[in-house]
């Protein structure tokens, strides 16, 4: 018996197929920790709620202020659910563990909040909503955005504090008529500043919690 | 022993343990943020009426609170499932539901201690501008209870549902029929009497007209049913927070009272609710533009308040309006007064101005001229063809009245109210009656001479207002108004009741 067989590296495809699937354990391990399968539940709990809302005529006729209302509520609320993934179980141990992290973090939330548009597009689809897709899209991007800069101060668990606190602003903006590209909800679909402004507060967001991460404690003291 | 050394008792402690460890006090500056601009705003763009003012408190202030008390409190009450705990909470010697009752406590103290602190600025703000009138309390009484029913269902679902989806959704959760809620109420106020009158229940609805509370008390009847219903659905869960089948093990310390105190909460919670849904639903519009539900309501309040009306004293013209509009007196008078010397000494021209209630006997009352001397009468909603004229002159309108603020066109609305009603003839209050084309050229001439812009006479003539009818009156008034003043004057005193009487055409005009 020699040591040849056990000497001899193992062939690149089957190296890549485990890195491959390593890849994906730690993956699901990552969204699992971040309880993403049970936020997906929630986004289309929303996407169900934005069809009820569409189907019995909730939402106000008319004014364009009143047929944002609820819309914009639900669209908070899924961009709210995104925020609240960002939490970690395992605090600030988890960053010595690799290099992959921050890439888990951007994926988890791109993907999430891709999942969000396409769930709450799902439950309109069929029905009429208020200026289409557009602002639902650019709504969920610049929320999503505000909650996960949130994150960065409050942690996960409350990041959904400011995102309902800007919804909340944007409703008395939407009857005041504002114009200010920063209240981007109130703004028509293809307005170019609300577009900016929604993609760069979701770019900075992004950014700052790819690199940085969210504040983590391990004691949940509040 | 000094005073701060006496120890609390046991439930007091427990209630000052949750209140300081409690995550509501983070958010606060949001939550300030948030008032400032919504609540505060928005109370500072309507006129300094207090019944007016206050309507923000249900509809502003409580949805703000209401996103925020639900989520916060699902955080509180999720938090022995989120931490995992429940097991090692068991062992304490005390029953489940005081130990969550403590925690709801130590949420709703700060919540309602943040409203009751953000009704104190506004009312204070009011106070400070108002020129008649109290506080309203029933508008607090509604919001406070809106909060604690939202606080208690966001904790009822943190208790039942602990993670960290829970807060967000609540916060939706609750946002989402507030607003349904508010839109039935806008289609009750609508559609009056046709229709179900549940969605009164609805704390959240549109602001009362101006003079609401002004001319005549609001009644408490609808207030009142809000309230019992909400507190209603608030003991009612209360009760099932003991009565949850996880809980009633670990509720086993306090035993079978509680749990017989539990099921009368929840049965009284119940039964307060569904009174005040069957009374919502016997009420009835009542004669001055509000709801009444005849069970509750006192005759009392259907009697007309009592008051001096504030009057200008150093001209010929005298104008009067009810104390609470006072703010608005001398501009009045400033619109009034020019239009008025135009036509001083004519035959049934008015000696003075004095505002009336918009509504009486359920009946719109509109602008005109009666009594002996005449007098030009105009209500707070009504004066000529425009609507909501107190309903501010420079301050910022809310949007869905579509009324843009303008105090050229405020000016002008009362003199354009003042003169139809003197062209058409005295004891005209039924409305909008539209001019014929040389009572139109007349107005508009004497609206010149008096410095104004005539507005589009298309919305005064109505249908007789074709482009060359237009044009032609256009043509006559510019005619009429280069007159001399006496010479005006003259003419009208000849020709008054023939113009009237629409007798006179474009062509006979000077």
């Amino acid at each position: 018996m020699t040591a040849v067989k056990v000497l001899k590296p193992p062939p690149a495809s089957a190296g890549t197929t485990r890195r491959v699937l390593a890849g994906i354990r730690l993956t699901w391990l990552h969204l699992r920790t971040r309880r993403v399968p049970a936020g997906i539940l929630a986004l289309a709990a929303c996407g169900g709620v934005l069809r009820a809302a569409l189907y019995w005529h909730w939402t106000f006729a008319g004014l364009y202020a009143r047929q944002q209302q609820i819309p914009l509520i639900i669209e908070a609320g899924a961009a709210a659910v995104i925020a609240v993934t960002a939490h970690s179980p395992f605090g600030e141990t988890e960053q010595a563990t690799g290099r992959w992290l921050p890439y888990l973090r951007l994926f988890a939330a791109v993907g999430m909040c891709g999942l969000a548009i396409a769930l709450l597009q799902l439950g309109a689809a069929g029905e009429s909503l208020n200026e289409g897709v557009l602002v639902l899209a650019r709504n969920i991007i610049g929320i999503t955005g505000i909650g996960l800069l949130c994150s960065l101060v409050t942690g996960g668990l409350l990041a959904w504090t400011l995102p309902m606190g800007y919804m909340a602003f944007c409703q008395y903006a939407l009857f005041q008529a504002w114009t200010a590209p920063w209240t981007w909800p109130v703004r028509r679909p293809a307005d170019r500043g609300a577009w900016i402004c929604a993609c760069a507060v979701f770019a900075a967001g992004l950014l700052l919690f790819t690199i940085v991460g969210p504040r983590t404690r391990l004691s949940d003291d509040s | 022993m000094s005073v701060m050394s006496v120890p609390l008792p046991r439930s007091a402690r427990a209630l000052w343990l949750e209140v300081k460890r409690n995550a509501v006090p983070y958010v606060l500056p949001l939550l300030a943020a948030v008032f400032y601009f919504d609540t505060l705003r928005t109370a500072d763009g309507f006129p300094p009426v207090w019944t007016l003012r206050a309507s923000v408190i249900p509809n502003h202030m409580l949805i703000e609170f209401s996103a925020f008390a639900g989520g916060l409190a699902a955080w509180a009450g999720s938090r022995e499932g989120r931490r995992k705990t429940l097991d090692l909470v068991a062992t304490m010697p005390r029953a489940a539901w005081a130990r969550l009752g403590a925690a709801l406590a130590g949420a709703l103290c700060w919540l309602l201690l943040a409203f009751l602190a953000g009704v104190a600025v506004l009312y204070v703000q009011t106070a400070l501008q108002a020129t008649w009138g109290g506080p309203p309390l029933w508008p607090v009484l509604a919001g406070a209870a809106g909060v604690t029913v939202v606080t208690v269902i966001g904790f009822t679902c943190g208790v039942f549902f602990p993670g960290r989806f829970t807060a967000p959704l609540v916060a939706i959760g609750v946002l989402v029929p507030l607003q349904v809620g508010f839109r039935e109420a806008v289609n009750v106020n609508v559609t009056a009497s046709s229709g179900t009158t549940y969605a009164l229940l609805s704390p959240i609805s549109v602001p009362p007209p101006v003079e609401t509370g002004v001319y005549y008390h609001v009644p408490p009847d609808v207030p009142i049913v809000q309230v019992m219903f909400m507190v209603g659905i608030a003991v009612a869960l209360f009760g099932v927070l003991s009565l949850a089948p996880g809980l009633r093990q670990l509720a086993s310390a306090g035993g079978r009272p509680l749990r017989v105190a539990a099921v009368t909460l929840v049965a009284c919670g119940v039964a307060a609710s569904w009174t005040a849904f069957a009374l919502a639903g016997t009420a009835r519009p009542d004669a001055v533009g509000g709801w009444q539900i005849p069970a509750l309501h006192s005759a009392a309040s259907d009697q007309p308040v009592p008051v001096t009306p504030d009057c200008t004293s150093g001209s010929a013209f005298q104008v009067c309006v009810h104390p609470a509009f006072s703010f608005y007196l001398d501009d009045v008078a400033a619109a009034l007064d020019p239009v008025a010397a135009e036509i001083a000494g004519l035959p049934g021209a008015p000696a003075g101005a004095r505002e009336v209630a918009s509504m009486s006997g359920g009946q719109s009352v509109w602008s005109g001229i009666s009594g002996n001397p005449p007098v030009f009468d105009f209500a707070a909603e009504h004066v000529g063809t425009t609507v909501g004229m107190f309903d501010g002159i420079n301050s910022t309108m809310y949007i869905d009245s579509g009324i843009i603020p303008d105090a050229a066109a405020w000016r002008e609305g009362f003199q354009q109210g003042l003169l139809d009603s003197f062209l058409i003839g005295p004891s005209q209050h039924s409305g909008f009656v539209p001019l014929d084309a040389a009572q139109q050229a007349v107005e508009d001439a004497l609206l010149i001479a008096a410095g104004s812009q005539p507005q589009n006479p298309i919305s005064q003539m109505g249908e007789k207002a074709f482009p060359e009818t237009v044009a032609a009156v256009s043509a006559a008034a510019r005619r009429f108004a280069a007159l001399p003043a006496s010479a005006r004057h003259a003419w009208l005193a000849a020709h008054l009741a023939a113009l009237r009487a629409g007798a006179i055409t474009l062509a006979q005009l000077p």
